[in-house]
């Protein structure tokens, strides 16, 4: 039997050690090490397997000390006690201490504090789905911790704390919904927070020749989009993303210039499209082929009507954007703009660059050789591929008349490289092409492994023109993701993941999931609480709105739990035989004072009797019958209908 | 501390006179309305509330949704222990209050007979009068149970609790739901059995019929009424059964002794000479012999027993307080 304080001990304890296991990859290990050493020993303690310390000015002295020295170590391995990493740190270690020292109820009260506070540090760094449930866990546990800390008499079981703590916490969902939803989110922050330095997968503001292939193994997605309305044709899915201007042979690179601006006017059907943007920690945004205008206000459209944020992208963003497919250019290309895009460096790739003069001098128009470069490299037998070999400086000859193999980016720079070597302006875009509807939410996602790159080129009349050389080459690319074409070069259990039909869906529901919860809840903001305002009828939702619907579902809920919650009192409901004998008394009250409680009935009978000795026989007869059929055995079903006949027919 | 200790002294003084005016005078069996049970969140609920709010900021801050659910929830979370901790007490029937008479410096005892009509339990009930102890009573679904609530008694004489205390912290322990009943229940405190004088001696009496039964040389002397002290051996059960009512079985000693305990006989103060009778009651009773009180106010006849005993000490303690014993 454990005693209830070592109860209260254990609870707490497991609760902290639950709460550290959540911070795993998220603190540094010794800290973890240290918290679960300490929980550890206290667990020992409680359960008995260990002597307890005795209070002495020598232990204090010693914790002391410890406390100090991880103090230390903490401020020298995070070079700061101050930010979120450091103070989680200093936080475990310090619930460690505590759990060192704990005696008494309140200390134990302490350490789930810390448990909570441990929850919430692990809540601001990871915000996934997967999570989730075990966050719950320790806000269960921690509940049920503080009704085992608060019994001090043993009245309450372990699984009866869950049982009761699980209850409150059900009951508490509907009021955590609401303020989720009406709780105004005030903008702006309370303290500074630090950016954390992520490692991002994704793409770069340069491209060299296999840097995109690298991307094809990673089945990350880079985005997710919503299309609000019909969506394009599966061809034109061309998510543009960082545009590269300068090449010195080998590595394109972007390079901002102001040299000219070039005004688009946007033809045919506007597409409307949501896109969910995973954090890349840079600047660029991604968009289908030319953005009308910047979807927001912290966002702008360059010259080359490259899409970018204010700021570094670091956590999940969403955006709406308005895509044309076709453009027309105002004007022509200023002088400057036609010189800036034609640059090419003087003595690299000299086979191309002979090969460039020769095909432009065969045709008449700008037009006419772009559309011949793409013949030659449909009929030159080049192969598309994931493993194009080593490249030299010279790369876009060794791939069109050496290894005649390539991925999107080889061929993407040999094209445009080609362009600009005949005086036609051309530049590099990197992005996505397609990406994998998800039935299960609606949307498309966009992964790493869709990375792909193409080109643009001027030409007179019709403006900047896509055209991906990769599509001749390998036209099936269009059609469908990189897993499907090149199979045969990914592992075995990327082949299984996604390309088995079941896994497939599987994946597809788990990502349904994530994007809902990513979309609906982890980026849920001021301006998500006043859509949902907005749906409920209201025209111009502010946050006094807020206020008003924070204030009525609170209220809705303290009604509804102070409803639930009331006792029900046990009452016996009256069977047949007491309700005829309760409609005979009421019956009987006109002549008598009604039946006292401790009056039986025939006493009763008798006291009625005695006031209309008309009544006597009757009531008595009554009081008699009822006496044998709630005390006598077993009354028949005939019997208690005669008795309430009997009663039916008493007339006072 | 001293000074909010004091302060914190006078708000509950405060609060409790204006419960009596707001609520009045209570009548056994009195049940626990919802208008009359105030809360308060505890030490660790205000603790839990702190963190909670500091849990909000962090939300609010970090626009982190996740963090922010958690907080709400564990905000409903303290909502509804609120609730409970309420209805843990609404509903509960006072249903008698008993009181146990001790000596100076012992603990007086008040039993206070709680009920349960509820199909749930309540648990962690605390009891407590001003100045005790609290003390806790678990009460089954549709049951009762009986708080035993220690009082110290440190003046002679009849001690009156006008004011009980029915509070609980269950099930969370982050609020304290209370509510006062207002009755009236005495204590006497008696004189502490003090002093070491010769008891008189023991005179010879003509019998008496009112002594019961005692191992040893007695004769029969007949039956009377039952009266509380009375031990259930001597209780006349055969006439009970033909429904005589609750008669007990008298003998008489042929030569009964006794001792007169007379207060104008003990020398000291007032409070020396109460301590002497009381210590010679005791001492008497104890040995099972046959005594006597003579006080200022009136006397006690020669008896035994538990009552005669009960009612000698309250002659002590209600002595020069002119209250009729």
């Amino acid at each position: 039997m454990v005693s209830t304080a070592a109860r209260s001990h254990i609870a707490a304890t497991l609760v902290f050690v639950a709460s550290v296991l959540l911070l795993y990859g998220k603190a540094p290990v010794w800290c973890l090490v240290i918290a679960l050493a300490a929980a550890t020993w206290r667990l020992l303690i409680a359960g008995g397997r260990l002597p307890a310390p005795r209070a002495r000015f020598g232990a204090r002295f010693l914790l002391g000390v410890i406390t100090a020295l991880l103090v230390i170590a903490v401020a020298i391995s995070f070079q700061t006690l101050n930010g979120l990493a450091a103070g989680t740190a200093l936080l475990l270690v310090m619930g460690a201490l505590k759990l060192l020292e704990a005696r008494v109820r309140r200390d134990d009260g302490i350490v789930v504090g810390v448990a909570l506070f441990l929850l919430l540090a692990a809540a601001l760094a990871s915000q996934s789905l997967v999570s989730l449930p075990f966050y719950l866990l320790v806000v269960w546990g921690s509940c049920a911790a503080i009704a085992i800390i608060a019994d001090s008499s043993g009245a309450l079981s372990p699984r009866a704390a869950m049982r009761l703590s699980a209850r409150a916490l059900v009951m508490a969902v509907p009021l955590a919904v609401a303020c989720f939803l009406f709780f105004p989110r005030v903008g702006g922050q309370f303290w500074a927070m630090e950016r954390a330095g992520m490692a991002t997968t994704g793409l770069s503001d340069e491209m060299s020749p296999g840097s995109i292939s690298t991307l094809a193994n990673e089945f990350d997605p880079a985005f997710r989009v919503s299309f609000l309305g019909t969506p394009p044709p599966r061809a034109a899915l061309y998510w543009r993303g960082p545009i590269l201007n300068d090449f010195d042979g080998l590595t394109w690179r972007r390079v901002r210039s102001r040299g000219y601006v070039s005004r688009i006017t946007m033809l045919g059907e506007p597409y409307r499209y949501r896109i969910t943007l995973e954090p890349t920690n840079q600047r660029w945004l991604f968009a289908l082929d030319m953005v009308a205008e910047s979807p927001r206000r912290d966002m702008f459209l360059d010259y080359d009507a490259q899409l970018s944020a204010n700021l570094p992208i670091t956590s999940t963003t969403t955006y709406e954007a308005v895509s044309h497919l076709a453009t027309r250019p105002d004007g022509p290309l200023s002088v400057a703009g036609r010189r800036y895009e034609t640059r090419l460096p003087e003595d690299r790739n000299p086979r191309t660059r002979a090969l460039a003069l020769e095909l432009r001098a065969r045709y008449a128009s700008d037009a006419d050789y772009a559309r011949a470069v793409l013949d030659w490299f449909r009929d030159n037998g080049l192969e598309y591929t994931l493993d194009p070999g080593t490249t030299t400086v010279d790369s876009v000859d060794t791939t069109l008349f050496d290894s005649k193999r390539g991925f999107c980016g080889h061929f993407a720079s040999a094209y445009a490289m080609l362009m600009r070597a005949a005086g036609i302006p051309a530049r590099i875009v990197t992005g996505y092409l397609g990406g994998e509807w998800n039935p299960v939410g609606g949307y498309l996602i966009v992964r790493q492994s869709d990375a792909h790159a193409w080109t643009e080129v001027w030409l007179e009349g019709s403006g900047w023109m896509r055209i991906d050389p990769t599509a001749v080459v390998a036209p099936g690319r269009l059609e469908s993701g990189i897993f499907e074409l090149a199979s045969d070069v990914l592992p075995a259990t990327s082949d299984f993941l996604y390309n088995n039909r079941f896994m497939v869906r599987a994946r597809q529901l788990w990502d349904g999931a994530n994007h809902w919860w990513r979309e609906r809840v982890v980026e849920f903001d001021m301006r998500s609480q006043l859509d949902v305002l907005r749906r409920l009828g209201i025209e111009s939702p502010d946050w006094r709105h807020l206020g008003w619907a924070f204030g009525a579902g609170l209220t809705a809920w303290i009604a509804w739990v102070s409803l639930s919650l009331r006792r029900s009192v046990a009452r016996v409901k009256p069977d047949r035989i007491a309700r005829a004998w309760l409609r005979a008394t009421r019956k009987l009250a006109r002549v008598a004072a009604p039946r006292a409680a401790a009056e039986g009935p025939m006493d009763y009978a008798r006291r009625v009797g005695a006031l209309r000795p008309d009544l006597a026989g009757r009531v008595a007869a009554l009081a008699s019958v009822y006496a044998g059929l709630r005390f006598g055995r077993g009354a028949s079903h005939q019997d208690i209908a005669a008795f309430e006949r009997e009663v039916r027919n008493l007339a006072v | 501390m001293h000074l909010s200790g004091s302060l914190k002294a006078t708000l509950r003084h405060a609060l409790a006179a204006w419960a009596r005016r707001r609520q009045g005078e209570d009548q056994l069996p009195t049940t626990i309305a919802t208008g009359r049970v105030y809360i308060l969140p505890t030490r660790a609920g205000l603790a839990f509330a702190a963190l909670a709010f500091v849990m909000l900021l962090a939300g609010l801050n970090y626009a982190n949704s996740i963090a922010l659910l958690l907080t709400f929830l564990l905000a409903g979370f303290g909502m509804i222990a609120m609730h409970l901790t309420h209805r843990n007490l609404v509903g509960v029937t006072l249903r008698a209050v008993a009181s146990v008479d001790a000596f100076v410096g012992e603990h007086g005892r008040l039993l206070l007979t709680l009920e349960n009509t509820a199909d749930t339990p309540r648990i962690g009930l605390d009891c407590e009068i001003e100045g005790s102890e609290r003390s806790a009573v678990d009460v089954p679904a549709r049951g009762s149970a009986r708080a035993d609530v220690a009082l110290s008694l440190v003046r002679r004489g009849r001690m009156t609790v006008d004011r009980i205390k029915l509070s609980t912290p269950f099930p969370f322990g982050l609020f304290r739901a209370w509510t006062y009943v207002h009755l009236r229940a005495t204590l006497l405190a008696w004189p502490v059995p003090r002093g070491r004088r010769e008891a008189p001696p023991e005179t010879a009496s003509g019998g008496s019929a009112t002594a019961v039964h005692r191992v040893g040389d007695e004769e029969w002397a007949g039956l009377r009424e039952f009266r509380s002290g009375d031990s259930p051996r001597q209780v006349a059960w055969g006439a009970y059964a033909r429904g005589r009512g609750l008669l007990v079985k008298t003998y008489q000693s042929p030569a009964a002794h006794q001792r007169t305990f007379d207060f104008a006989s003990v020398p000291g103060d007032v409070e020396q000479r109460l301590e002497q009778l009381s210590a010679w009651i005791v001492a008497a009773h104890a040995r099972g012999e046959r005594y006597a009180l003579r006080l200022a106010a009136g006397s006690v006849p020669a008896d035994e027993g538990n009552e005669h005993r009960a009612r000698c000490l309250k002659g002590l303690a209600l002595h020069g307080t002119g209250e009729p014993w």
